[in-house]
């Protein structure tokens, strides 16, 4: 008997549409992008059950004749493209011919579509297969129904998460093309209730800044900043257009980034990375404001093709998106209200294409979370403590904090005394002994501040240096941490409930969210689209702190899962991180932030009481350590 | 400038000029006052830039002239000296020297131009306010003001004149203190009583005023006046919505319970020292005939208090924050409160007995505990 066979035509294309059609919001993607292809002008979304039972999708769109009608569900069958050089320039969403055929060999299927009144076509598909084709009554346009998602696939339906995250992810979905036709109306109800209704608007900025307040709420449309307007020659012979939004810096909560890329909603890392870069160039600050970046390429620049979902896309040239940082930069100045720093206009002779770093190889780095001082701190230390077993480094396990390996030979102490002499001014403060959580004492002697960052201690065995942002976020979240650790955390009432304007899929997130939430103190409500009231707050927070929690949380998009998560536990821990975060941003003492010596000495003290001193929540080092011995070696008075 | 003055006098019109001077100030010339010897007299002038103080003194007044002195040192040297009276001279621009009795001080200081030119409030009329009610208002409803500096709209008490009352009220988003005194002559308006929004800072500094009569209210397009005898203070006024808080407060609050005060503050001061530094909370368990104070810290240990009372409906249990309940108990001023309850998810209205307001009420959100 052999053991390899042919699979069924029917189990390959079940095969291939889990590469399409992994839950809902696959489905509702993949049918407005149809829409939007065919023209569409309006578009509606009815969900039942999260769209596991039921999502309708219907457009007034060009329509399909009766022939194309039943072509349109075979496998690569598709009116977009004819041609391997039409690949090349694809300027539809969709181009593979593939997504209803996925579809409807998942879920029973009907279609609903006329190219003109009157003459409208109705076709039902199961489990691929048609099953009725006849003529019916529609004005011009196309309605697509879904029913029972994975009804013949059980394994795949199983893996579908609650109704309500579903419909959040689907909401995702709209609201992203929401944002990339301001021309389109989009409506959106879950079962019969309204969650989105966006009419068309206007071409250009304001219209986009309307769309922006018709899905996020008009609190952050009124914090943007047009990108383009110190560009008006952008869009020049080579197509390329950069245009959108940058938030003030109240938007910085809420993580709300959104990169399109001819029209299509990416996460794009290097492009994102790109942004984060600028936002620490032009900011100093590891807080992102709000982004809604639009570039518009020729489609022969971008390479769509790459990913099953055309989640990414790849640009042929990385120095395509010249000047992204530049305008970008530009966008964020203005943003802070001030003056942006003359831009050398495209006229001004031939302008460089510059090198779009973080492309390519670098774009999975994560760049954005690294600092921009860190790297000199370490060139300053040099790679000999990064080799060397210090106590300050290696203890990110936990535990109490290691005691510095003696080293020190008496010569060395000798020698090391002399430097320290030699070297520091007199000592004009005392010592403060500062008592680490094991007990022990280490007299550290403030030195002083290194340009408003890094507080400079001398150790018993060495020179500290101490990251007064992190530290503080450190001490923040471990006092945080003791009271969100009681079994149920108190919570407070308010007076009068705080409002949060969300977008729907952010309302949703947090309603899914909201058993954990009472478990840690929270209480909100729904109050109406784009408002949700919150009642109380965990009594160990500020007002503003427990919101810009809440808004962390909100903006979590796509794969974090309330299940996944590990419920309650999971969610106190995620409360933890953001809390974590949030506090690093407002109550943390800045990088750029001189310190008087008493601050300096407090806070250092109360940094050695905790319980792990040396890294902060993120795993970033806290305090970096210079040896005597290192000291001596790079003086030259040790080998 | 050259001047005698009467030394106890000056010290009582230094006195109030402390708190308004910034102590750490970026700008120098804000730690300074400024003394301006004119027509028989010595103005003297404090500000931060939201709030000013100015009064003045009797004086001998030989040679006008002006100088800004720096405040601190200044009062002290006052305060130190001996003899009933003072000489201030000003031999060189800014050198001020102080004399009285044997001895003498020269100190440095800035020209009179330097000193900010204080904002004025240029409405005419003025509204009486009996500086006896003025400031027991203050003292009831100031603890509830915000210290949230990102929540400026709550960092300050909104003062409403109506047709014959005066309304202060004041509330950090967790609780809500009202009081309502009678106030003769207050002027007719049409429609909405004027409020306005009086930063924390002016309602401490005016607390600290001392005399009798009543105060002069005057309201500009910009900043408050408050004149009080020889003092008039001037301050900012706070932008901003203040919350709808008559909508706030609940009416339906059926359980009503009467307790004396004192022994309640005590209890619930007693029960505090057992709740934690941050997330602070005790537990309000009502039963017929009585009231148990408890608290419970993983860290510290239990607490728990037993009151009689005359509660007779059914049992039920309130979380509070105890600072909130001992900062209405300790301003209520009367023998006894009453609190007035619903359910654990309801607010706790606290209300003196027999006081001599027209109306005081404590809004106290709970916690869940
Ligand atoms: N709503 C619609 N209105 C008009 N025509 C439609 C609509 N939906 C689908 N079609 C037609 O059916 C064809 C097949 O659609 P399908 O989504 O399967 O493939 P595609 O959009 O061409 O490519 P992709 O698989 O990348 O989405 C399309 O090329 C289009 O001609
Ligand atoms: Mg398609």
């Amino acid at each position: 008997m052999p053991r390899i066979h042919l699979l069924s035509d029917h189990l390959i294309s079940q095969i291939a549409a889990g590469e399409v059609v992994e839950r809902p919001a696959s489905v509702v993607k993949e049918l407005v992008e149809n829409s939007l292809d065919a023209g569409a002008g309006s578009v509606r979304i009815e969900l039942e059950a999260g769209g596991k039972r039921r999502i309708l999708v219907e457009d007034d769109g060009g329509g399909l004749g009766t022939d194309d009608a039943l072509l349109a569900f075979d496998r690569h069958a598709t009116s977009k493209i004819g041609s391997f050089e039409d690949l090349e320039r694809v300027a539809t969403l969709g181009f593979r011919g593939e997504a209803l055929a996925s579809i409807a060999a998942v879920a029973r299927v009907e279609m609903l579509t006329a190219e003109a009144s009157g003459e409208a076509y109705r076709v039902r598909i199961e489990g691929g297969r048609v099953r009725v084709a006849e003529p019916a009554a529609r004005g011009r346009g196309t309605t697509l129904e879904v029913a029972s998602l994975f009804f013949n696939v059980p394994a795949r339906r199983k893996f579908l998460k609650t109704p309500a995250t579903e419909l959040r992810r689907s909401v995702e979905v709209v609201q992203g093309y929401a944002l990339a036709r301001p021309d389109v109306r989009f409506v959106v109800t879950s079962d019969g209730r309204s969650v989105l209704d966006a009419p068309p608007v206007a071409a250009g900025p304001e219209g986009l800044r309307q769309r922006i307040g018709q899905v996020f709420g008009s609190a952050l449309a009124n914090r943007l900043v047009p990108l383009e307007d110190s560009f008006p020659a952008l869009e020049d012979e080579s197509g390329e257009r950069i245009h959108g939004f940058v938030g003030t810096p109240e938007t910085t909560q809420g993580r709300r980034l959104f990169v399109f890329v001819n029209r299509r909603l990416l996460r794009d890392r290097s492009v994102l990375a790109t942004f984060y870069r600028a936002v620490r160039d032009e900011w100093r600050s590891d807080q992102y404001p709000a982004l809604f970046l639009f570039l518009d390429l020729p489609p022969e620049d971008v390479d769509v093709n790459v990913h099953p979902q055309k989640a990414e896309v790849r640009f042929r040239d990385p120095g395509t998106v010249r000047g992204l940082g530049d305008v970008l930069r530009s966008g964020l100045a203005r943003a802070r209200g001030e003056v942006p720093a003359p831009l050398r206009s495209p006229a001004d002779g031939p302008r460089a294409p510059l090198a779009w770093q973080g492309l390519g190889e670098r774009s999975r780095d994560g760049a954005g979370e690294e600092r921009s001082w860190l790297p000199t701190v370490g060139a300053v230390v040099g790679e000999e403590v990064a080799e060397a077993p210090s106590p300050l480094y290696g203890t990110g396990g936990g535990g109490a904090p290691g005691r510095p390996p003696s080293t020190r030979s008496d010569d060395a102490a000798s020698q090391a005394a002399r430097l320290a002499a030699v070297a520091f001014p007199p000592v004009e403060r005392a010592a403060v002994p500062l008592s680490g959580r094991s007990g022990e004492t280490r007299p550290f002697r403030l030195l002083g501040q290194y340009k408003g960052t890094l507080i400079l201690l001398e150790g018993p065995d060495g020179l500290y240096l101490v990251d007064q942002h992190v530290a503080h976020e450190r001490i923040l979240y471990e006092r945080l941490r003791v009271d969100l650790a009681a079994d149920r955390t108190p919570s407070q009432a308010l007076l009068t409930p705080m409002l949060l304007e969300l977008a729907p899929a952010e309302s949703l997130r947090l309603q899914e969210l909201a058993p954990a939430l009472g478990e840690c103190g929270y209480r909100i409500e729904p109050l109406s689209g784009h408002t949700l009231a919150v009642t109380e707050i965990p009594a160990a927070l500020r007002q503003e702190e427990a919101e810009k929690v809440l808004l962390e949380l909100a903006a979590d998009r796509g794969e974090a899962d309330p299940e996944a998560e590990g419920g309650v536990e999971g969610l106190r821990q995620r409360l933890l991180e953001g809390l974590a975060a949030s506090l690093s941003c407002r109550n943390a003492v800045k990088m750029h932030h001189v310190l008087g010596a008493e601050q300096m000495e407090s806070l250092v003290a109360e940094l050695f009481r905790a319980e792990q001193p040396y890294a902060c929540p993120h795993g970033r080092p806290i305090v970096l350590q210079m040896t005597d011995a290192d000291l001596e070696r790079r003086f030259g008075r040790r080998k | 400038m050259e001047i005698r003055l009467d030394r106890a006098e000056f010290l009582t019109e230094l006195a109030p000029m402390q708190g308004i001077v910034e102590r750490k100030s970026t700008i120098p010339v804000l730690s300074h006052l400024k003394l301006q010897a004119r027509d028989g007299k010595l103005h003297l002038a404090a500000t931060d830039l939201d709030v000013s103080l100015t009064s003045w003194c009797e004086a001998d007044v030989a040679l006008e002239g002006g100088i800004a002195v720096q405040a601190k040192k200044f009062m002290e040297i006052i305060r130190s000296l001996r003899g009933e009276e003072v000489a201030l001279t000003l031999e060189e621009p800014k050198e001020l020297t102080i004399t009285a009795e044997s001895s003498r001080f020269k100190i440095h200081g800035l020209a009179p131009e330097d000193f900010p030119t204080l904002p004025e409030v240029d409405e005419a009329s003025s509204v009486e306010i009996p500086f006896k009610d003025l400031k027991r208002m203050i003292s009831k409803v100031i603890f509830a003001i915000s210290a949230d500096e990102s929540r400026f709209q709550l960092n300050g008490a909104l003062l409403k004149i109506k047709p014959e009352s005066l309304e202060l009220v004041a509330t950090d988003g967790h609780r809500l203190a009202v009081v309502e005194a009678d106030l003769e002559g207050a002027p007719a308006t049409d429609g909405e009583p004027p409020s306005v929004l009086v930063p924390r800072k002016a309602l401490q500094e005016l607390q600290r005023f001392d005399g009798k009569g009543d105060v002069a209210y005057r309201r500009g397009a910009h900043h408050l006046s408050f004149r009080l005898g020889r003092r008039e203070l001037i301050c900012r006024i706070l932008e901003g919505t203040f919350p709808d808080y008559e909508r706030v407060i609940a009416t339906d609050n059926d359980k009503q319970v009467v307790f004396d005060t004192r022994r309640l503050l005590e209890s619930v001061q007693r029960v505090a020292l057992l709740t934690g530094d941050r997330a602070r909370g005790v537990r309000m368990s009502f039963a017929p005939g009585q009231l148990v104070i408890s608290a419970a810290n993983p860290d510290l240990g239990e607490a728990s208090e037993e009151i009689l009372c005359d509660y007779d409906g059914t049992s039920f249990q309130l979380g509070l924050n105890p600072d909130y309940v001992s900062q209405f108990l300790a301003a209520v001023e009367t023998d006894s409160v009453r609190l007035d309850l619903k359910d654990e998810n309801s607010q706790c209205v606290g209300h003196p007995v027999d006081g001599a307001d027209r109306r005081y009420l404590c809004v106290i959100m709970p916690m869940r505990l």
